[in-house]
């Protein structure tokens, strides 16, 4: 096989997706996708930065069939995008915003509504193809660009289907409260509903309302595509859900109590993916009886101490898994906790040392660190910083890291000193970071 | 700093803000016209989400962002005090 479908197994007039403009069939995607594809600048690679989900997947087709290679940014802070257009030159951006992204061209959408009445021809794209770029946080302070093909988009869909028994639960839509420019997003969100033959939700419902909403009007038992933080708020704000085919939840680790009680406030079997931006979903577990995580068909576990890696097919080498692992089984294994320095926060990883970087590169910070508070790795907890900037205000700090990190990052609180408490050899000790904290938190409970 | 007149439900409101956000600020400090989000508060999509969950919880108003209104309910502390104050259940 040296090529695979654009979409799955639609019929020309199944619903594809659908929003505020209404349903999308699959015959109006494929027009809109060729006749964007028509009109795109001769550049070799994309920022897609727009907001709804089928507009997006437009974007993305329409890039394919051009064979540029779409660029996913970790955040849209416009910081992080100037130097991904600093290292992509040629580049353009597709947006629906019309707001100037730096000095980058710029198409706008929406673009013409797409006609029903073309000739049905499912472009085929050959697997070998670049399709994609993930950005992660290197240790060089600069994105780091993790390839993808056309093969390891379509082989992790392919693979997360079968693990779910999506056509055995009879799943025919998809609402998913996850970006879709991130990589677990662009897999489950995009890539797993256009090769499954999916009815799409174009949004992307934050409010537990809002989820209610979006899956009231998709077809009956959708597939939800979330993560922790969605699923407790929803279950801690009473919202009652129609019934649902499954979930599927990823970003940050769930507890087996808040699977289970999703599992049965909404009736439906709660799934969870590992994965990471340099390799994709990897495994798979059902949260309320697997404590382990089981390897996707076709990628392969390499174990080395409490470190691993994951090889498989479409990818180029073995990858390291960012976490300490125990592998329990041939294709079987736990997590038992982060690699120092990577963190965490709301399902977005970063290294503390790139965040450390970045904030010493603000103008005026002399000194500085980030820091994860102990104990706090839970839902939404937050990052810490400490700095030394003489004359200049926390907020001058925080407004400068807003141009620079993925909000998520924003140190709280952001902690300004005369100096840190660093030793001869010029380090900071744990011991030390735990003292200026425990006396912060001591001074701040009196103040409030 | 010179403390903005706040209702005392405006006052609750922003009690409650930075309880479920675990803010270190005085509540009383909160500049009612302020914008909460983006660089004022320094609020983001995930604070928007604990705080929907506080005010479901609290006083049974379950926020919708298909709402017109919804961006006005979160301009200020003000705006979020009046809307909670209209759609509360409990």
């Amino acid at each position: 096989m040296v090529d695979a479908p654009l979409i799955g197994c639609y019929r020309p007039d199944d619903v594809l997706a659908w929003g505020p403009d209404g349903p999308r069939s699959a015959s109006e995607f494929l027009s809109e996708a060729v006749n964007l594809a028509d009109i795109l600048p001769d550049r070799p690679t994309v920022l897609n930065l727009l907001t709804s989900r089928y507009e997006f997947l437009v974007g993305f087709a329409a890039a394919m069939l051009r064979r540029q290679v779409t660029l996913l940014p970790q955040s849209r802070a416009p910081e992080t995008l100037r130097r991904i257009a600093v290292d992509h030159k040629n580049c353009y951006c597709l947006t629906d915003r019309g707001e100037p992204v730096h000095d980058i061209p710029a198409v706008v959408l929406p673009a013409e509504r797409g006609s029903s009445r073309g000739a049905w021809n499912i472009p085929q794209i050959p697997l070998q193809q670049h399709v994609a770029i993930a950005f992660t946080s290197g240790s060089t302070g600069h994105p780091t660009p993790n390839l993808k093909t056309w093969d390891a988009l379509v082989s992790v869909a392919r693979a997360t289907a079968r693990r779910l028994g999506l056509k055995a639960a009879r799943v025919q839509g998809m609402v998913a409260t996850v970006p879709h420019q991130h990589m677990f997003g662009l897999e489950a969100s995009v890539m797993l509903p256009m090769q499954q033959g999916l009815t799409m939700h174009a949004g992307r419902p934050l409010f537990p309302e809002d989820i209610r909403v979006a899956l009231t009007k998709s077809p009956e038992r959708s597939l939800l595509v979330s993560t922790p933080l969605h699923l407790r708020t929803c279950l801690l704000a009473g919202v009652k859900l129609p019934p649902i085919g499954m979930i599927l939840s990823a970003t940050s680790p769930l507890t087996p109590d808040l699977a289970r009680e999703a599992e049965q406030r909404f009736h439906a079997p709660v799934h969870e993916i590992f994965g990471f931006a340099e390799a994709g979903s990897v495994a798979s577990r059902r949260t309320v009886t697997d404590g382990d995580w089981r390897m996707l068909e076709g990628v392969a576990l390499v174990r080395n101490g409490v470190h691993g890696s994951v090889q498989a097919p479409y990818l180029p080498c073995p990858v390291p898994i960012p976490d300490r692992i125990s592998v329990s089984g041939r294709a079987t294994f736990r997590v038992l906790g982060r690699v120092e320095d990577q963190v965490n926060i709301a399902g977005h990883r970063a290294s503390l040392g790139d965040l450390t970087r970045q904030l010493l590169e603000v103008e005026g910070v002399h000194d500085g660190v980030f820091i994860l508070p102990d104990g706090k790795e839970g839902s939404s907890s937050r990052l810490m910083a400490l700095v030394v900037a003489p004359g200049k205000t926390q907020e001058d700090i925080q407004h400068a890291l807003r141009q620079r990190l993925n909000p998520v990052f924003l140190p709280r609180p952001l902690l300004l000193l005369p100096r840190l408490p660093r030793n001869e050899t010029g380090k900071l000790p744990r011991e030390a970071l735990r003292q200026v904290m425990a006396r912060w938190k001591n001074e701040s409970s009196n103040d409030v | 700093m010179k403390s903005p007149q706040l209702a005392p439900f405006e006052l609750e409101i922003a009690k409650l803000i930075v309880q479920a956000l675990k803010l270190k600020a005085d509540p009383s400090s909160i500049e009612p016209e302020a914008v909460l989000f983006g660089d004022g508060l320094g609020l983001d999509s995930i604070d928007a989400l604990e705080l929907s969950l506080a005010i479901a919880q609290t006083y049974g108003y379950q926020l919708k962002s298909s709402d017109p209104e919804i961006k006005t309910t979160f301009s200020s502390l003000r705006a979020l005090a009046r809307a909670i104050e209209l759609h509360r259940t409990k």
